[in-house]
């Protein structure tokens, strides 16, 4: 657990920060500007605050009153930088070990080494490799050090699409595998959802909420913050059945299947029964139904019952429990011409195609 | 008499100049590397000043850095009358003396050198370092001397030559004491003066530019290699 309370200058504003962040993913989302970075700065000591203090997992990092400043090189945190920051001198396996305490009889290194998949490139110099290898290599050069903290910045601006998708399954494999509090902080909504749904907004240098996506959603003055990014649905389902013939994968949500079916290419028939995997749907991806379709070639059909509906200018967003919140993205006319608004009894209907996995 | 067959006089004046070049690029590299790091990365109060003190000898006329080295470091100078009075220690007109007369004219060059290739270095890849447990030593001679290097060696080798062909600041503080601060340039020039030496003197220009060469050839080499890896 990490608590900030700080206060630290910047050109145009102060950064104002009182928040507590638990084990597991938190989002910082921003625009650019926002303070994000200064945040993750004076968090590992990087930047130091005019006033407050900074406590992780316990331990007293920083304090104005108390007159604490531990060194950056004393902080145990790990860092993961938008550009990397490989040493471009050492070679991938000499940037993995760079922070590593003591000889571990490699049990760690070979663990994180694996959980990366980098063997094939650890005698490389990081000009030679690719830019999503060398952010894994930035990812496992950070968990060596073996923090009690992980930050990452922006650790996707840097990829491409393709690649981005490649990184997600690691983090969340690392949030699985290592019990720490990991800060992402991002000016991409899609990218955050698709690694966590707990969000912590910053606008000018103040945190303006800090709760579940959904929650904060449902917030009107925070409406604009999310205004001009597409909304994402992320869940975490089971693998129920993998058929390959026909390359159709059945994914289950909870106790009852739900029947929603990710179409994969041959690569993701890696997955097995009991797989917990992570997919998401973009929320102008899904329809809405008054009732099920029988004669449609779309194979999912949820059925569910309107939470909420939030307007924004001529769209509306329908929070539709189907088990879980799905978040739908209509236009202000087919809400009226369906006549259907909170607590209507609703089918969401979405390809298969539309399914997006991490990995 | 063969172009190659040196005299005692003229090989003592070789390898007098090979150490003195030696001794002052390697007593000139640690203050260079402190001094070069600070003025890359480090604001503070008079730094302008500071700058302007290190790159003084490099606009002074040599004879001039000389001259100031005897009125502070001669048996009559404030420290070298201390030095006399406390340790027995005459500096003036000693190997020694032709030394510290090369450190100076040399130091700006290596500084220069050192620091541009410092200012290189992306402080990013520090604070990387440092947030991965390093401390401040650690991180500077694992990332940024390796990162600097080639402008560390070019700039020592700098040095290294100019010491080489230092010839005002060491005639006036070292003298011209033939085996003892009598370097190449000053032997070459107390060639020119004697009538009928021609042969000996251009035997000594002609050391003096291959060894010049080699030493830049060698730090040329160096960098390349660096490239490549």
């Amino acid at each position: 657990m990490i608590q900030v309370d700080i206060q630290l200058k910047r050109d145009n504003f102060d950064v104002v920060v009182q928040e507590t962040f638990g084990t597991g993913i938190t989002g910082i989302f921003g625009p650019s500007g926002s303070g994000k970075t200064s945040l993750l700065n004076a968090i590992c000591g990087l930047a130091k605050p005019e006033r407050g203090s900074i406590c992780i997992s316990g331990k007293k990092v920083f304090s104005i009153e108390e007159k604490i400043n531990i060194p950056v090189q004393q902080r145990r945190i790990g860092y993961v930088f938008q550009e990397g920051r490989l040493f471009p001198h050492l070679s991938v396996e000499k940037n993995l070990r760079y922070g590593m305490k003591a000889p571990d009889g490699n049990g760690m290194f070979n663990k994180v080494v694996e959980l990366l998949k980098l063997g094939h490139i650890l005698q490389s110099k990081p000009a030679k490799i690719s830019g999503g290898e060398r952010q894994r290599t930035a990812i496992g050069r950070a968990l060596l050090s073996s923090p009690e903290l992980l930050l990452l910045d922006e650790p996707f601006s840097a990829l491409d699409v393709s690649l981005r998708q490649q990184i997600l399954p690691f983090i969340l494999k690392i949030q699985q595998t290592i019990r720490i509090p990991i800060l992402v902080v991002s000016h991409d909504i899609s990218d955050l959802l698709k690694l966590t749904n707990r969000l912590c907004l910053l606008k000018q240098g103040r945190v303006i909420g800090h709760d579940d996506y959904h929650v904060l959603l449902r917030r009107p003055e925070l409406q604009t913050s999310f205004s001009s990014h597409s909304l994402i649905n992320a869940v975490t389902m089971t693998v129920a059945r993998v058929d390959e013939e026909s390359g159709i994968t059945t994914l289950s949500y909870g106790e009852k299947e739900n029947w929603i079916k990710v179409v994969c290419e041959k690569s993701r028939l890696t997955y097995r029964k009991g797989d917990q995997i992570k997919i998401f749907i973009s929320s102008d991806d899904i329809a809405l139904s008054a009732r099920r379709l029988p004669y449609v070639t779309i194979q999912n059909q949820l059925e569910g019952v309107i939470q909420d509906v939030i307007e924004r200018g001529n769209i509306r967003i329908c929070i539709v429990n189907v088990g879980f919140p799905l978040l739908v993205e209509i236009t202000a006319e087919s809400l009226k011409r369906m006549d259907i608004g909170i607590g209507y009894p609703v089918w969401c209907l979405f390809k298969s195609v539309a399914i997006d996995v991490a990995g | 008499m063969s172009i190659f067959s040196f005299t005692a006089s003229e090989l003592e004046a070789i390898k007098l100049s090979v150490g003195v070049a030696v001794y002052s690029s390697v007593i000139s590299l640690p203050f260079a590397l402190f001094i070069g790091y600070y003025l890359a990365r480090k604001q503070f109060p008079g730094k302008a000043l500071v700058e302007s003190i290190i790159h003084l000898p490099l606009v002074m006329p040599p004879v001039t850095t000389g001259y100031l080295l005897l009125l502070i470091l001669g048996t009559r100078g404030f420290i070298g009358q201390w030095l006399y009075a406390a340790f027995g220690l005459k500096l003036a007109f000693t190997f020694e003396a032709a030394v510290i007369a090369s450190v100076f004219v040399s130091f700006p060059l290596i500084v220069r050198s050192i620091r541009t290739a410092i200012e290189m270095v992306d402080p990013g890849l520090e604070d990387a370092s440092r947030i991965l447990g390093a401390g401040r030593l650690k991180t500077f001679f694992r990332i940024t001397v390796p990162l600097a290097a080639p402008g560390i060696v070019s700039g020592t080798i700098l040095a290294f030559a100019r010491s080489l062909g230092e010839f005002g600041a060491t005639i006036t503080f070292a003298g011209n004491i033939a085996g003892e601060t009598q370097t190449l340039p000053l032997a070459v020039f107390a060639y020119m003066q004697v009538p009928g030496k021609e042969m000996e003197t251009l035997r000594l220009v002609l050391i003096s530019v291959l060894i010049s060469l080699v030493a830049m050839a060698l730090s040329e080499l160096y960098i390349r290699k660096m490239k490549h890896a």
